[in-house]
């Protein structure tokens, strides 16, 4: 998941757990503050109460009565004042919830019973307030609390979204301008992103000097590549040079002439080393573009041709039988050029006189294009298969002038392409090799 | 026709003169770039064979500067680092041409006169051989107003034969020079029997071809007056 995602995903749930949190709790709250303000104002009554009756004496509530009695309209709220009767059993001071019948009616209130003393005799004044009056406004204060609530969440929510995204802003930038667009080697030079958060100067620093590093590795060893080739392929310029002048100067006797001849053979077979060596390592360092079109039939034809005399050579059949009109593209066609031709090469080479070489293509599964060419050749052996990729591999079959490094360049080809090749063989009835190209490359 | 080699290479630079004395060049040697400027404006060349390799100087940098002061002269370009940018850049520059090493001497001079022919307007590019007529600016082979049918291989290899008259060429010397490009990993100079005896049998259709003789034992020759 991504780190955006990630922390979405935690502001958005710590946020709902407080939000629930809130709404749990909240009938409780409301019930709470609405009770402790209703005693406060009870209490309020009851001290305005006491002072009447200090001023004016109890008979400004009692006018000659035993008792007093009084409620509002609507029963929402009453007072009363009695004399109370055995002083020991009186109810000191307290404010509770109770039941009080009032004109026949059975109503909840929250009464405040009190004891106030007038020349020595006690009187119970009891001041009550309609539970449904006091919690009349719980329900909507609850909805508008919540409402604010929830208002207040999107909005940090918003907020805290927006500022992650521009905060991890520089992290994208850094993964995309410096690992995902780079391409091997790293020839374009490394500016730093622009970020105040040190943690991501620091990984971007890192990273710059990191690939600075490759760079030069990479630097190093292509200067290596360049100067041992300078440095082998001069001797054998000299050497091929010098044979040349012995064979054309006409002054040798046949037998030296010959003589001569062998040894070019010789430093014939050195220099194709050297240079399958080089082309390795140029394609493995990343040496070639990989920028164009190719149309499978003409590069197969080109090969065909290109090969056309040892097909004749040995008596060879070749049917190139292509269901489609396909075209590569992000390819070096030389290099294909190269991996087909060893491979048919190949097919020629350990095939039987009057032998037979078919190139088919499909398409498999995943938009992926498949070619297959396979011979009637000698085969490979099951031991042998797994390791005919490998340099300087040679089977018992392999003629004097193999170096074994043909199917090695074939093998770099298709790594450098992301080309897969898969190899199949009968002994003695010849082999198959499958070259598959992914859809990336496959362009109709 | 006049000759430098700026190569640093000593004995590199010995062989190349040795042929190409051979083959009635003169040439001068220079094996820094320096000294090889140094040469280019003291006298003129036709053709100047350069190195990119050498120790003193950037050989594309020497390039430029030559191509200033000798911008007659045609340049082939000699390295050894065979990069494809190299070659890009020579040509660039404006060299003729350019060759890899290891090269052949053979293909040296080849080149050297593929461009004499074409700077001088494909002057001498009809060759007479026998009863037939070698056509190198037109790519073909006549006979009378007859072309004989030959295949692209077959062509060059005639062709390389024929810039090479009078001269034994080893089947591998053939086959270097229709193949050489390729990293093959064999290598069989017997193929080339297999394009002359095709060539023969295409030419034989119209006229004898003696001309063209077998060196046993080492390879083919072509027969002409110079």
């Amino acid at each position: 998941m991504k780190l955006i995602n990630k922390l979405t995903l935690f502001i958005t749930l710590s946020k709902l757990v407080i939000v629930l949190l809130f709404v749990g709790l909240l009938p409780k709250l409301v019930h709470e503050a609405a009770a402790r303000f209703t005693d406060n104002s009870l209490r309020e009554q009851q001290k305005k109460v006491v002072r009447e009756v200090a001023q004016r004496g109890i008979d400004f509530y009692l006018q000659g009565e035993d008792s007093y009695g009084s409620y509002t309209l609507l029963k929402e709220e009453y007072i009363s004042l009695e004399p109370g009767t055995r002083p020991s059993a009186l109810p000191a001071d307290t404010i509770e919830t109770a039941m009080r019948i009032v004109e026949g009616d059975t109503l909840n209130y929250r009464v405040l019973t009190h004891t106030i003393t007038y020349q020595g005799k006690p009187y119970i004044l009891e001041i009550g307030k309609q539970e449904s009056v006091i919690n009349r406004f719980s329900r909507p204060l609850q909805k508008i609390a919540l409402s604010v609530l929830i208002a207040l969440v999107i909005i940090t929510i918003l907020a805290d979204l927006i500022y992650t995204r521009f905060l991890l802003k520089p992290l994208g930038v850094i993964i995309r301008s410096k690992l995902v667009n780079t391409q091997f080697p790293f020839t374009e030079k490394m500016s730093l992103v622009k970020t105040s958060t040190s943690d991501f100067q620091y990984l971007d620093q890192s990273l710059t000097t990191l690939m600075e590093k490759i760079h030069r590795d990479f630097e190093k060893e292509r200067e290596f590549t360049s100067n041992a080739s300078h440095e082998l392929m001069t001797p054998i310029t000299i050497l091929q040079n010098r044979m040349e002048n012995l064979l054309s100067e006409g002054k040798l006797e046949d037998e030296a002439f010959l003589r001569v001849e062998g040894m070019m053979k010789t430093l014939n077979r050195l220099k194709q080393i050297v240079r399958s060596l080089l082309l390795i390592s140029r394609i493995e360092n990343d040496q070639y573009t990989k920028k164009d079109i190719v149309k499978i039939r003409e590069l197969l034809n080109d090969v065909i041709e290109e090969l056309h005399h040892r097909l004749e050579g040995k008596g060879l059949s070749l049917s190139l039988a292509l269901s489609s009109s396909m075209q590569l593209s992000q390819v070096n066609r030389d290099l294909l050029f190269q991996l087909f031709y060893n491979i048919i090469n190949n097919a020629i080479r350990y095939n039987k006189d009057n032998g037979r070489i078919t190139i088919s293509d499909s398409y498999i599964l995943g938009g992926k294009y498949l070619i297959t060419i396979s011979d009637t050749g000698i085969g490979i052996p099951v031991n042998e298969i797994a390791s005919i990729f490998e340099r300087f591999r040679k089977s018992a079959h392999s003629t004097e002038e193999s170096h074994g490094l043909g199917l090695s360049i074939v093998k770099s080809i298709a790594d450098y392409h992301g080309i897969t090749l898969q190899v199949r063989s009968t002994p003695g009835e010849g082999s198959q090799f499958d070259i598959v190209f992914p859809w990336q490359l496959v362009k109709e | 026709m006049r000759v430098l080699i700026v190569e640093d290479e000593r004995s590199m630079a010995l062989e190349m003169e040795a042929f190409l004395k051979n083959a009635s060049y003169l040439c001068d040697l220079a094996f820094t770039a320096r000294q090889g400027l140094k040469q280019m404006e003291e006298s003129a060349y036709d053709f100047i064979l350069l190195d990119l390799g050498l120790p003193d100087k950037d050989g594309l940098e020497v390039l430029q500067q030559a191509k200033k002061c000798c911008p007659e002269a045609s340049y082939i370009i000699l390295t050894a680092r065979g990069d494809l940018e190299d070659r890009i850049k020579g040509l660039d520059l404006g060299a003729d041409d350019y060759l890899p090493k290891p090269f052949s001497l053979l293909e040296l001079l080849s080149r050297i006169q593929a461009i004499t022919r074409r700077k001088s307007g494909w002057k001498d590019s009809v060759m007479e051989l026998g009863e037939f007529l070698f056509d190198m600016r037109h790519r073909r082979i006549m006979f009378g107003k007859e072309e004989v049918p030959l295949s692209k291989k077959e062509f060059d290899l005639l062709h390389y034969l024929v810039l090479h008259k009078n001269r034994p060429l080893t089947r591998l010397q053939l086959s270097e020079h229709i193949w050489g490009s390729f990293s093959d990993d064999d290598y069989d100079s017997n193929y080339i029997d297999v394009h002359i005896k095709n060539i023969r049998k295409k030419l034989s259709a119209f006229a004898s071809a003696e001309w063209l003789q077998t060196i046993r034992g080492i390879g083919y020759k072509i027969k002409a007056v110079d």
